[in-house]
């Protein structure tokens, strides 16, 4: 395990140094010194009551730490979403265990955080304090119940309980304690929550069997996976993360746990990707499947079609994760990421035209029928009518995939995946799935679609691809048109598509995203999920000492327990953007598996 | 005045007492779940628990509207205004007595403010008026059941 050179710039930790716990509702990120950063109650997508990683000093925090100075190593137990820290001092070595408990068909609190604390040598004065702020750094009322700390703010409330870790003080903004870890000694603070119910108090020893058992759990749930490649541990830990991003009570996966982790700091560029993302669903689909996880495959599907019938035929980019459409984006008054403001809830980019959505829509449909799914009458009519749908629209210009805010243009990339939408609904028709398919007026368009492509949007100047017709820039979005079958995996216009991008846009294992203008100020660092797809592109078309090589050092880039944020510094290896992001690590699980079938062993 | 009648308003009160109380849930005014701790007074299985308290929060209606009905009869007045006085006393007895002291009493997992370290789960106790559960939960309780009085009332005043 790698030490932590744990540095605070301003009270923020650096990005790279969270890990994720969850309990398949909502998501909480742990520093390596211990503190609690981020948690909304009570799902992924609502308010926070920790956000101090955006706000150091409003957003609230639950910290837990030596009170001397410390060194800090970390790992999750094997094959767990179980995070463990252990903290060294000159006094001694400390081991704190950090998790999101799953309930066991009891009287179980509606969530719950478990930290554990147990003594491995010496004797380590510890110190924990917990400031709830709930609605993203409001205020919360903290009173006792029984001798137990509650805060409250009206439908939500949180009590802290704990065993052998200090008298619990409780002041107007925090509950706090002290206490020495002895060798050998176990200590245990309980975040228990509630919303639009009382609060549950659980006993000591149902909170440590939930917690073995909650161990047990993610250990049985990784050992069903079927990888057994090269990456076994990065992709188990990708399953795990992605397991994390589930909201369990409708299948749908959010793109990130976290709203407005800056891609660039001090800029803008700020989003809230706790919404699910119709693009991400074919890779999700198709990394679910590859990982041998048919329920959570089930699940996003009939998420999927349940969530875009609200806006039928026509797709909104994302949705929220309980299905609903509504996405409305506004601005918090929190100081943001090291300064870095807005903090935005919500996301205006649902309302953005994207074409390439119906290309993943119907690639997502396709795989569900390729893997023996049926379509019902309903869903094959309503499938058919977005292929009429496509053949309308393709004409039209867009945002495209990376939902730039300048004036929509006509990307490659979504004129391909309108090409993919049509593709599949013929091979679904041609397979009898579709109801009355319109298989003559499909081609016609695909044709069409491909011609456009083929003339406008090739430049032989550069000999590849462009961003969008009649450019001169690249985007490695335009992998995806290998990836997701546009034309044949080796025509040699995808290869020397795949050498461009490599020559423009690669530093060192890292793509850029694009160049050109997206109508937003500043430089966002490399798309980390963009490496991935070039190297399940280069796997697909035969080049796999290159995949291998170009894997190998993605894998490194991880943080310290095998997370990624969205994109990565190339000059500084610092994290940026939302964590833990979805689509690096379905990328990851998509290209490892890949590489595996390409004959990597 | 009829019996039937109150045995109606007692069914379409407590639709309307359930509905107010799960809204202000929603709107953010109070933690109280009255199916849930109902239910979990027979059961520590939460699912089990919320069927098992809408049935018997549905008895409770029907039997308080019964009681309204009894004193009706007994000081031969009805109507939809005396209803409303009557659940503004049985709401204002449901907060400070029913739910804020006795049922903490003769809930196997519920807390009081006795309580110390136990073996098992317990559920937060309401406390007076059932503050702690929201300091509005007095308000959304007490217009709950003054709804809940007004349609009994008034069905019984109505039904002949």
């Amino acid at each position: 395990m790698p030490t932590l050179d744990f540095v605070r710039t301003d009270g923020y930790a650096p990005l790279r140094e969270y890990a994720a716990i969850g309990d398949g509702r909502t998501v909480a990120l742990v520093a390596g010194d211990g503190a609690i950063d981020w948690l909304c109650l009570p799902d992924m997508d609502s308010p926070s009551v920790f956000a101090a990683i955006l706000d150091e000093r409003r957003g609230g925090r639950f910290a837990l730490a030596p009170e001397i100075p410390f060194e800090s190593q970390r790992r999750y137990v094997p094959d767990t979403n179980v995070l463990e820290t252990t903290f060294t001092t000159a006094e001694g070595v400390v081991t704190v265990t950090d998790a999101m408990t799953l309930g066991r068909g009891g009287l179980d609190p509606g969530r719950e955080v478990v930290r554990r604390v147990d003594g491995v040598t010496g004797s380590v004065p510890m110190r924990w304090r917990m400031e709830p702020r709930f609605h993203y750094g409001g205020a919360a009322r903290l009173t006792q119940r029984g001798g137990v700390p509650v805060a409250t703010d009206g439908a939500t409330a949180a009590a802290i309980r704990t065993w052998d870790a200090g008298e619990a003080i409780v002041s107007e903004r925090d509950v706090r304690g002290q206490f020495d870890a002895q060798a050998g000694s176990r200590a245990l603070l309980s975040l228990a929550a509630a919303h639009q119910e009382p609060l549950v108090f659980a006993p000591r020893d149902e909170i440590e069997a939930r917690l073995d058992a909650t161990t047990a759990f993610w250990r049985q749930w990784a050992v069903e996976r079927t990888y057994e490649g090269p990456w076994r541990d990065a992709v188990v830990r990708s399953a795990l993360a992605l397991k994390l991003l589930v909201y369990a009570p409708s299948g749908a996966i959010a793109a990130a746990a976290t709203t407005s982790l800056p891609e660039a700091l001090g800029a803008e560029r700020n989003w809230d990707y706790r919404f699910a993302w119709v693009r991400d669903s074919a890779f999700t689909l198709n990394a679910l499947v590859r990982l041998g996880c048919p329920s959570e495959a089930d699940a996003f599907f009939w998420w999927l079609l349940h969530a875009s019938q609200l806006t039928h035929p026509r797709l909104q980019v994302l949705y929220r994760l309980d299905g609903g459409a509504e996405a409305r984006e506004r601005t918090l008054d929190l100081e943001g990421y090291r300064g870095s403001a807005p903090v935005r809830v919500g996301n205006g980019a649902a309302d953005q035209v994207q074409l390439d959505v119906y290309g993943d829509y119907l690639q997502t449909a396709w795989l569900y029928v390729s893997r023996g799914g049926r379509l019902d009458a309903d869903t094959a009519r309503r499938i058919g009518e977005m292929a009429d749908l496509v053949c309308e629209i393709w004409r039209q210009p867009d945002a495209g995939i990376w939902e730039v805010r300048s004036d929509p243009v006509h990307f490659t990339q979504s004129k391909a995946m309108c090409w993919v939408a049509l593709d599949r609904a013929l091979r679904l028709a041609a397979g009898g799935h579709l109801r009355r398919p319109r298989t003559e007026r499909w081609r016609h368009e695909a044709d069409a679609i491909q011609d456009f492509v083929e003339t406008r949007c090739w430049s032989e100047e550069i000999g590849s691809y462009v961003r969008y017709a009649g450019a001169t820039e690249l985007d490695a979005s335009l992998l995806l048109m290998t990836l997701m079958e546009y034309g044949e995996p080796d025509c040699p216009r995808s290869v020397a598509t795949i050498d461009a991008l490599c020559r423009e846009l690669a530093d060192g294992p890292l793509l850029l995203r694009y160049t050109g203008e997206d109508g937003l100020d500043g430089r966002e660092g490399s798309f980390v999920c963009c490496s991935f797809w070039l190297a399940d592109a280069l796997a697909r078309v035969g080049r796999v000492d290159e995949a291998a090589a170009l894997m190998a050092d993605l894998v490194e880039l991880a943080n310290d327990v095998g997370l990624y944020a969205e994109e990565i510094d190339p000059r500084t290896g610092a994290f940026l953007g939302n964590l833990p992001q979805g689509l690096v690590h379905l990328a990851l699980v998509n290209a490892a598996v890949s590489c595996e079938r390409a004959g990597i062993r | 005045m009829s019996v039937w009648g109150a045995i109606a308003g007692g069914f379409v009160g407590t639709l309307v007492l359930t509905t107010a109380l799960r809204a202000g849930s929603e709107f953010g005014l109070t933690r109280m779940d009255l199916p849930f701790l109902l239910g979990t007074a027979f059961s520590a299985d939460r699912i089990r628990a919320k069927a098992i308290g809408y049935v018997l929060h549905f008895v409770a209606g029907q039997a308080f509207a019964l009681v309204y009905y009894a004193v009706f009869v007994a000081i031969d007045h009805s109507g939809w205004w005396l209803g409303a006085i009557f659940g503004l006393v049985h709401g204002t007895f449901a907060g400070t007595a029913l739910i804020g002291t006795l049922l903490p009493l003769v809930h196997p997992r519920m807390g009081t403010p006795s309580t110390t370290a136990d073996r098992r789960a317990l559920l937060e106790p309401p406390g007076f008026l059932m503050v702690n559960y929201g300091k509005r939960t007095p308000l959304v309780s007490v217009v709950a059941h003054v709804a809940y009085g007004t349609i009994v009332g008034g069905f019984v005043s109505l039904a002949t």
